[in-house]
């Protein structure tokens, strides 16, 4: 079953096309991530689906219903965290979690939420008091304090540091383990490689490629990747002609060579640094990963 | 329901604990009784300094001096005439009589047309109001004096005969007045949380749920609500204990009204909040529309004052009537419209207002 169906997705603000016939469709169960750039269209992708932002065009239904008529049923049926909200400043995080529940029919025990997100020694603080990160983790208690089988969550991890991202990704798991559908939007390719079932990479508002993070890096390399930097040869032919070299890609000083003979490769690549004199630092050796196949399709990296 | 309250609560809870919004809510309309009802507590009627300029100590200064002592207002200096004057000047006496060492016997006996005795009133030319106040009873003295000396009939017998607004003190007047002002402010700059809500995106991420709007803009007007009835009890409170204003009027007429007052300054809060984009801007409006009602709508200065070309400014404005219902209901003024004119003119302007708030507000 398809919890969300999108198709044609369009969305213009004045004459920026933020999201430019857009489709998708997630399945009931999984984490489903969306992967782009600022700006790709992701939050407006996701403000459509909670019902917050008319489309222009296309069709969409969330759980059955249509977002842009069906609001308030979407409504119900769904937790959502923002990437830009507000709470009311002077109350404290239980009452805030307190107040959100009241909205819902199903709820989840309110210290419960607020447990699950780590915020139990600051309950009794109020918003305005609470760090970046704090504030970050109680937006996702109030997309859990519904206890709905679809739950969206925008940027959630977006400045936090990496103890309490690693935090986050338990809580997300845990939202799955209990069979729910998530739906989030992130820049970190390693986040929507390591927490997300399917993912769609998102660019200038359309969806360039979809499948789960394995599959999308095998169906684009079966090379490993070299990469160094380099600070003053612009000479990519050399490069790109080393022995056992598929493909290079440049950006900036940063020059990755995809190989599948890794060992000739690297030979080769230091040999030609002597001979020529060229300077090398920062190799590194690892496996193609969803910014290698974000880098190959757009010839951009996800985070300018 | 349970929503609702919820909302209420939270509602209340995130403007009680600012401390800044209290202060203005609460004390500050407090300070303002307290403040006035001092100033014009000065034992309710004002005095005046009356100088008598006369040479010689004789029967007819001796008279004249008794019988302006009689009038309670009046303190009374007796002196030559260069020293009476130069305390006029020196703004020490509000008028100086000059009377005549003795009076010309023609005159005694009124055989002499225009042979009268002179007595001159010297005053202050500046200060209009207390010399004109203070002329004509000085002349009604100089003739009951008169009348005394050549025995005249009396043909008409003034009696005073005090009613019912004669009682009342200046903070009675104010005290009604300053709590309109309070429920103004409380409406017009209550409602600049409506902006903050939305710049604090904190009305996005209530649209992100299925609380109807309804419901939360409810939540704000009860809650502004509760916080009129509550200014009104403190201001009531404190006018009785510390400066004995008794309200004649019910409980409920009081609270009625104080409920239609913030109702329509909630709505034209509501929308003039609804022209600005940041809460600064609505600040700005807010402060254009209310400081011009706060002066002219008879507040602190009684209208008759204001020149007649701001008359139709004045009769337009929502705060010139719940001052005049508030004055009326709690203490018996005397009305400056009726109660139904005043009445049926909040009515008008918290539904005009509502329906261009409505017209006009934003939620992004």
């Amino acid at each position: 079953m398809d919890a969300i169906i999108a198709s044609g997705l369009r969305k213009a603000y004045g004459n920026v096309r933020a999201v430019d016939g857009l489709d998708l469709r997630v399945e009931a169960g999984q984490v489903f991530g969306m992967l782009g750039p600022n700006g790709a269209g992701k939050t407006t992708t996701v403000e459509i689906l909670v019902g917050l932002r008319d489309r222009d065009s296309g069709n969409v239904s969330v759980l059955g219903y249509d977002p842009g008529r069906q609001g308030r049923e979407v409504k119900w049926r769904i937790g959502v965290q923002l990437q830009s909200y507000g709470l009311y400043p002077r109350l404290t995080v239980r009452e805030v979690v307190r107040l959100f529940a009241s909205f819902y029919r199903n709820t989840l025990p309110v210290d419960e939420v607020i447990e699950r997100v780590g915020l139990t020694a600051k309950a009794n603080t109020i918003v305005k008091a609470l760090s970046g990160g704090q504030a970050q983790r109680l937006a996702v208690a109030l997309a859990m304090v519904n206890d709905a089988d679809l739950i969206f969550l925008d940027e959630p991890t977006t400045g936090l540091d990496p103890q309490a991202r690693r935090g986050l990704w338990d809580v997300i798991r845990n939202m799955k383990d209990r069979g729910k559908t998530v739906f989030l939007t992130t820049h970190y390719m390693d986040e929507a490689e390591r927490l997300c079932d399917t993912v769609a990479v998102v660019d200038h508002g359309k969806v360039i490629a979809l499948d789960s993070p394995s599959r999308l890096i095998s169906e684009h390399f079966q090379e490993q990747a070299v990469e160094f930097s380099n600070s003053i040869s612009n000479d990519r032919e050399k490069f790109q002609s080393l022995p056992g070299v598929s493909r290079a890609q440049f950006d900036g000083e940063k020059a990755t060579l995809y190989t599948k003979d890794v060992t000739r490769t690297i030979a080769a690549l230091m040999e030609l640094a002597q001979r020529d004199g060229i300077p090398i630092d920062d190799v590194i050796v690892r496996r193609a990963t969803l910014e290698d196949v974000f880098l190959k399709l757009t010839g951009r990296r996800i985070r300018e | 329901m349970m929503t609702f309250w919820q909302l209420v609560t939270a509602n209340a809870k995130d403007i009680v604990r600012d401390r800044m919004s209290l202060f203005w809510f609460l004390i500050f309309p407090v300070l303002f009784i307290l403040l006035f009802g001092t100033i014009f507590s000065g034992g309710g009627t004002p005095s005046y300094d009356v100088g008598i300029a006369c040479s010689t100590d004789g029967p007819l200064a001796r008279a004249i001096s008794a019988g302006l002592r009689a009038v309670p207002a009046f303190k009374v200096h007796t002196g030559t005439e260069v020293e009476e004057l130069a305390a006029l000047k020196k703004g020490g006496r509000s008028v100086v009589i000059k009377v005549p060492e003795s009076l010309p016997t023609a005159a005694l006996v009124g055989a002499a047309p225009g042979g009268a005795a002179k007595i001159y009133v010297y005053y202050d030319k500046t200060q209009q109001v207390t010399s004109q106040v203070l002329l004509p009873v000085v002349r009604q003295v100089l003739d009951e004096i008169e009348r005394g000396i050549t025995g005249a009939p009396r043909i008409f017998d003034v009696v005073d005969q005090p009613v019912q607004h004669a009682r009342l003190k200046d903070i009675d007047y104010l005290l009604p007045g300053i709590l309109a002002m309070a429920l103004m402010q409380l409406g017009l700059f209550g409602s600049l949380r409506a902006v903050s809500l939305r710049e604090q995106k904190i009305l996005k991420s209530l649209g992100a749920t299925p609380l109807p709007r309804s419901l939360l803009l409810a939540a704000e007007v009860v809650v502004r609500m509760i916080m009129a009835l509550v200014q009104t009890c403190a201001i009531v409170v404190i006018g009785h204990l510390v400066f004995d204003v008794n309200i004649i009027g019910s409980w409920l007429e009081v609270f009625g009204i104080v409920l239609l007052g913030a109702v329509t300054f909630v709505s034209m809060g509501y929308m003039l909040v609804s022209f600005a984009k940041t809460e600064e801007s609505g600040q700005g409006i807010i402060q254009v529309v209310q400081f011009p009602m706060m002066f002219l709508s008879g507040i602190f200065f009684p209208i008759d004052f204001m020149p007649s070309f701001l008359r139709s400014i004045i009769n337009a404005m929502p705060l010139t009537y719940l001052g005049d219902l508030l004055r009326q209901v709690m203490v018996g003024a005397p009305p400056a419209f009726s109660i139904y004119t005043d009445l049926l003119v909040l009515a008008c302007w918290a539904v005009a207002t509502l329906i261009l708030a409505v017209k006009f507000w934003r939620w992004e």
